[in-house]
């Protein structure tokens, strides 16, 4: 009882902070804000570190602090491989994508990916198809964010409040905030909570890997837990090969698909700076995922049992000090935060681009657009499931099959490419979809459907492009 | 360095990248229900996905050093 008395008054101390830091962020920004390019895309003019720490915090959120330490406890050491050596490779197409791209974005005059797919195949559906792919596929990813938050603080807090109070509350702050201060506000706030969630997550595995004698005895004792938990396909056989190829795939084309981390490789500075900011978000991948194999393996020899739910408030709560919690409350209130504005601020992007006339009008249809988005994340987070690495994983998946399209219009300007592969990746999102509801079977010819899709699109954008007329 | 040179270097880290990541996928980091040998008390796979990803990550800050884009200009440039 003592022990949650002081949890609570340290959150309310590091939430007072929180709070006083996100006005203050929110309103310097706005100071700052001389047109709609400054208060959409930053004024295209973001150095590396600033760079690097807010595609870092947009892509590790609190699916990295919830959804992996609980992916590794369910289904072992492959978890590993499916998110940090797919960064790994997710970077170095930063360097490849993001030069063609960049290139592009300066041609086009960029607002968004839908505005940019628009000029390039000369028809507005490639925008509309884009656009609405990503609001399929992002509103879920969204949606985890809010919901991973408001179970974790449902749980935490003692039912104080019910999970969608939590969810709202939190939705309200992020809307007001954003439409506040803008995209840099957003970067502000992403460099906060970067450095938050990088301290308290290793705070956290140190904790976990003292209390079970180190890493060795740590890795011993899971062994005696459950031994398939220490290689693939682990114990539920989820990572078998088709899946973390496919789940390699879906995860490269992060930067090529998602509006939140594509337009953050457009505004940089220069070339340079980009480049710089790949290699370091490379390293930060490796620092964030690798105490959440500690807090993964703990759980799984302490709470092998437990709902998720549980597991967490245990794990990230109630086993740790009393200062350490409630920095970790606030940390994943500012994961949650940063990565849902940034996802809600990048679709609103899309929506301005596919905007057309009045400046100040298109502006506020955006910002109107931003409260509509969140109000859907808000919706879906109600009835998702709890298992939030693989509703990230989905949305991964999802937003990936409209790659191959992005890509044949970015790299071959002055080849004329027409517009079928538009409408073949807009029948693979909706084959995806069918297969996800159970409609279409899961698989095709042996292969995962996502994985056949991602082949099938491949190979037509590379005939598409081959055979596309100079 | 001249720009052949760049561009061969440029390739070569790509090839690396796509080599390391097709044996991700092979026996050699998962082989399938086995987690010896360890390391430091860390089972196999992982301690090999650690590798791969550290190697990643060196071929791409030497693909920024090769990147044809070197020099790029910025937006308001």
């Amino acid at each position: 009882m003592e022990r949650r008395a002081t949890m609570i008054k340290w959150v309310l101390i590091f939430g007072a902070i929180y709070l006083g830091v996100l006005v203050t962020l929110a309103l310097v920004s706005r100071s700052k804000v001389k047109n709609v390019d400054d208060f959409m895309m930053g004024g295209f003019n973001i150095g590396y570190f600033l760079g690097f720490m807010t595609f870092a915090a947009t892509l590790f959120s609190t699916f990295t602090l919830l959804g992996m330490p609980d992916f590794f406890r369910n289904h072992g050491v492959g978890a590993w491989l499916f998110l940090a050596v797919s960064d790994g490779v997710m970077i170095f197409m930063v360097l490849w994508f993001g030069y063609h791209l960049r290139k592009r974005a300066r041609e086009k005059k960029f607002k968004g990916m839908s505005g940019l797919l628009t000029e390039c195949y000369g028809n507005k559906w490639a925008g509309y198809v884009y656009f609405i792919g990503i609001f399929i596929f992002l509103i879920p990813y969204v949606s985890i964010q809010i919901r991973g938050i408001s179970i974790f603080l449902d749980a935490a807090f003692d039912h104080a409040l019910p999970p969608w109070g939590w969810a709202t509350l939190i939705l309200f702050i992020m809307i007001l905030y954003s439409e506040t201060g803008g995209l840099k506000a957003i970067m502000y706030s992403d460099v906060f909570q970067g450095i938050l969630l990088m301290t308290v997550v290793w705070i956290i595995a140190y904790t976990c890997v003292q209390n079970l004698d180190g890493v060795k005895q740590m890795f011993a004792e899971v062994k005696i837990v459950n031994e398939d938990l220490l290689s693939v396909p682990g114990p539920k056989g989820l990572f078998n090969t088709q899946f973390l190829v496919a789940s390699m795939i879906a995860i490269v084309l992060i930067p090529v698909t998602q509006p939140q981390i594509s337009s953050r490789l457009v505004i940089m500075k220069n070339q340079s700076s980009m480049n710089r900011m790949a290699v370091a978000v490379g390293c930060f991948a490796i620092l964030v995922i690798l105490p959440t194999v500690a807090i993964g393996m703990y759980g799984a020899v302490k709470y092998a049992e437990h709902s998720t739910p549980d597991f967490l408030s245990q794990v990230l709560l109630f086993d740790q000090a009393g200062i350490i919690a409630a920095a970790t409350m606030i940390g994943l209130i500012a994961a949650a935060i940063s990565t849902s504005d940034s996802q809600i601020f990048a679709m609103s992007g899309e929506l301005r681009s596919l905007l057309k006339g009045d400046e100040k009008k298109v502006l506020k249809s955006t910002k109107i657009g931003m409260v509509v988005f969140a109000l859907a994340a808000l919706a879906f987070s109600l009835i998702s499931s709890n298992q939030l690495a693989l509703l990230a994983r989905l949305s991964f998946a999802g937003t990936g099959l409209m790659a191959p399209m992005i890509i044949l219009a970015i790299v071959s300007p002055g080849r004329k490419i027409g517009m079928s592969i538009v409408w073949v990746s807009a029948l693979a999102v909706l084959v995806f979809i069918a297969s996800q509801l159970g409609i279409l079977p899961p698989a095709v010819l042996g292969l995962r459907i996502d994985l056949f899709l991602f082949i099938v699109l491949g190979l037509y954008a590379l005939v598409a492009g081959i055979l596309g007329k100079k | 360095m001249n720009t052949k040179k760049k561009s061969t270097y440029w390739h070569l880290c790509i090839a690396g990248v796509v080599l390391v990541s097709i044996l991700t996928f092979t026996p050699l980091v998962i082989p399938e229900g086995i987690y010896q040998p360890m390391l430091a008390g860390v089972p196999y796979t992982l301690w090999m996905g650690i590798v791969v990803a550290i190697v990643l990550v060196t071929l791409t800050y030497f693909g920024t050093k090769f990147h044809p884009g070197n020099g790029e200009e910025g937006h308001n440039d």
